[in-house]
């Protein structure tokens, strides 16, 4: 197996018996349980718009995202054409179905001025969108624009119902974006696109169907 | 990384004589942290969910053993490696023996406090690696050659006008750049090292036991790219870093995201389960994962009744941002990785009460570092625990030991009482302070006036 055999075995089983000599007498404390519905965070920004998209739009311009909220197929396709326009090239994540994929020569995703990733679904509780490295991360990081699809229906109203919808099919890392890259590491100034894209554009397909 | 709190009161005067900036820059910052705290749990119950935190981390320390044994069998399910370490020595073994086998050049490091106390940075390059901090914050004191001031913001006590000098001699920017310009050099130096490098190393702010997920908090995105980018990434992680169930760490990203700096959640989360690339199955990613579980000095915290509480800790920094004695001085005073409040009380169980000995005394004792804290650590009630087993074992100055004793005899004798009160009130506080004892009592305290009669003057006269 993977335990690393060599000293790693002795070290993980002292390290085990010293937890439980440590544990010994100490009276074990009972799991809380589920955190209670009135104990969670308020999910609508500011007390209004509980509706998840909506509070999901709130949150994510909240922290410096951008939210486009689209009808359906022809008006994402027409949005589409006009925001490529800004952009020389493209690095798409895979799966992004055919008609999000705006048309623009492709680049890798280190030269690439925008990404495209399609969420696999969203927080509105906490403004963000929960991206699978499935689809490959380095269009979601490298370049500047980040474009991400979120269908509503995918849109939960807390963090925990984001995550367990998820449950059963956990990637090999699954990521939040809630925001564009910022930093305030120099005298406390906030600086975007640090190191992740400086721009982030949620766009939500509202109609529910086959995109 | 070496211990140097026995100089803390030293190392606190010289930071207040020569630097007197940093007080300045780490106050503003610690109350923009706290007043940001302050309005995210405004709206919320936050009393309850503290209880709730404190429930959920101490269930999980009572039962660390088991969930410990869970989580890594989820991480050898999913392909990770998992190594198990007792001491830093442990840790630098590990990391040699990859850093060989891999054939390791390069590596970028995403900011991880337990890698400083085991210190990753002299270990590589002792080895030959080019190491990159690659959060701003740290990168800045890399190219200082400082540690870390603050759990969050590592160089909150450099203002613009210090990284505009820095930058400027290393980096050749303008001497009046702008944050945004002095940004983008750190970034086109890191984006380079990113895509060259072959090893990412981070920490890990939770461990999930159900599902064997290291989670990871940042603002930046340096995070996602030191565990997305290189070929080999490796998770350091405290074994107290465990949450039982998936359900818990979606509150808890919450709770230590708006402790911390108020935001409902760090702008970008990793939740990572196991490598990527060819071996997960995906179409990037590192193709090795393998994740630490680090122990040093951790049990020994564990097997104390009554400091195992300050393993609940989260590394918010909520305690750093309102204690006021961190602000006077910010982190280097503390001399180890962990300072402020929390680092006052898990310092001395994770190294040792003599190395540490002056730091639970780094305290007025009022108590604000108790009320911010969201899993609620006893952090005063633990400062008067590390105190009273100072005295006990004889660490304390003997001048404050024969001092509170002659105190206590003065106080039960009225006459010698008497006699004391009436030179106190005499003597000019010049010369009082120059008594053999008081010169040492006195070096961090200011000595009580005594202004008219006293109060047994008073009750003699007869009180009107």
């Amino acid at each position: 197996m993977n335990r690393e055999a060599e000293g790693g075995a002795g070290a993980r089983d002292r390290i085990l018996a010293r937890i439980r000599e440590a544990n010994g007498s100490r009276e074990t404390v009972e799991h809380p349980g589920t955190l209670p519905a009135g104990l969670e965070p308020p999910v609508a920004y500011g007390g209004q718009r509980p509706d998840p998209v909506d509070a999901l739009e709130d949150r994510l311009s909240a922290a410096g995202g951008r939210v486009v909220r689209l009808s359906g197929p022809d008006s994402a396709r027409r949005w589409l054409e006009e925001f490529a326009q800004e952009f020389a090239s493209v690095s798409i994540c895979e799966g992004v179905p055919e008609l999000l994929c705006p048309s623009l020569p492709n680049a890798q995703p280190e030269q690439a001025g925008l990404g495209v990733s399609m969420a696999v679904g969203a927080a509105a509780q906490t403004g963000s969108l929960l991206l699978s490295s499935t689809e490959g991360r380095r269009s979601q990081l490298l370049p500047p624009t980040h474009l991400v699809w979120v269908r509503a229906q995918d849109v939960h109203a807390t963090l925990g119902a984001a995550l367990e919808a998820r449950m059963g099919d956990l990637p090999a890392a699954l990521a939040l974006h809630s925001g564009p890259s910022k930093s305030a590491d120099i005298g406390r100034i906030i600086v975007t696109g640090v190191h992740g894209p400086g721009r982030l554009v949620a766009a939500v397909l509202e109609e529910s169907g086959d995109w | 990384m070496e211990v140097h709190s026995r100089d803390y009161a030293k190392r606190a005067r010289a930071i207040l004589r020569d630097t007197p900036g940093v007080r300045e820059a780490v106050t503003a910052a610690t109350r923009s942290f706290d007043d940001h705290r302050r309005s995210a749990f405004a709206e919320l119950d936050g009393e309850a969910l503290r209880d709730w935190a404190e429930g959920v981390k101490s269930h999980a320390l009572t039962h660390l053993d088991r969930y410990l044994e869970q989580a890594e069998s989820r991480l050898m399910e999913r392909g990770a490696h998992v190594h198990w370490a007792e001491t830093a020595e442990d840790v630098h073994r590990i990391l040699r023996e990859l850093v060989e086998r891999e054939g390791v050049r390069r590596a970028v490091k995403a900011k991880s406090m337990l890698s400083e106390e085991v210190g990753v940075n002299p270990l590589l390059e002792a080895e030959g690696v080019e190491v990159f901090e690659t959060d701003l914050g740290e990168y800045i004191i890399q190219l200082l050659g400082e540690p870390p001031s603050h759990i969050v913001g590592p160089a909150i006590h450099r203002s613009l006008e210090d990284t505009q000098a820095l930058f400027s001699e290393r980096l050749g920017t303008a001497t009046d750049a702008s944050p945004e310009e002095l940004a983008g050099a750190a970034r086109g130096i890191l984006r380079e090292a990113f895509l060259a490098a072959d090893l990412g190393i981070s920490g890990g702010n939770f461990l999930v036991a159900e599902t064997g997920s290291i989670a990871l908090i940042e603002n930046e995105g340096n995070i996602r790219m030191s565990t997305s980018l290189p070929r080999v990434h490796v998770a350091l992680v405290g074994i107290e870093k465990i949450l039982p169930r998936l359900a818990d760490l979606s509150t808890f990203l919450q709770v230590t995201s708006k402790s911390a700096t108020g935001q409902p959640v760090g702008t970008f989360v990793s939740i990572i389960q196991g490598p990527g690339g060819s071996r997960g199955g995906e179409p990037d990613g590192p193709e090795e994962l393998h994740v630490v579980l680090v122990d040093n000095g951790r049990t020994r915290l564990l097997a104390d009744p009554e400091a195992w509480e300050a393993l609940r800790c989260v590394r918010c920094g909520a305690c750093l941002n309102i204690c006021p004695v961190y602000r006077q001085t910010g982190g280097h005073a503390y001399g180890y990785v962990y300072s402020g409040p929390i680092g006052a009380v898990i310092s001395p169980g994770l190294v040792s009460l003599e190395e540490t000995f002056p730091l639970p005394f780094a305290s007025s004792l009022c108590g604000a570092c108790a009320e911010v804290c969201p899993v609620r650590i006893p952090i005063p009630h633990l400062l008067h625990t590390w105190r009273e087993r100072a005295v006990e074992q004889g660490l304390t100055e003997g001048t404050a030991r024969s001092l509170m004793k002659g105190w206590s005899r003065a106080a039960t004798h009225p006459r010698l009482f008497d006699w004391i009160e009436r030179a106190m009130a005499v003597l000019p506080d010049g010369i009082s302070r120059r008594l053999p004892m008081l010169r040492d009592w006195t070096r961090g305290r200011s000595l009580p006036r005594a202004t008219g009669p006293t109060f047994r003057e008073i009750w003699k006269d007869g009180i009107e």
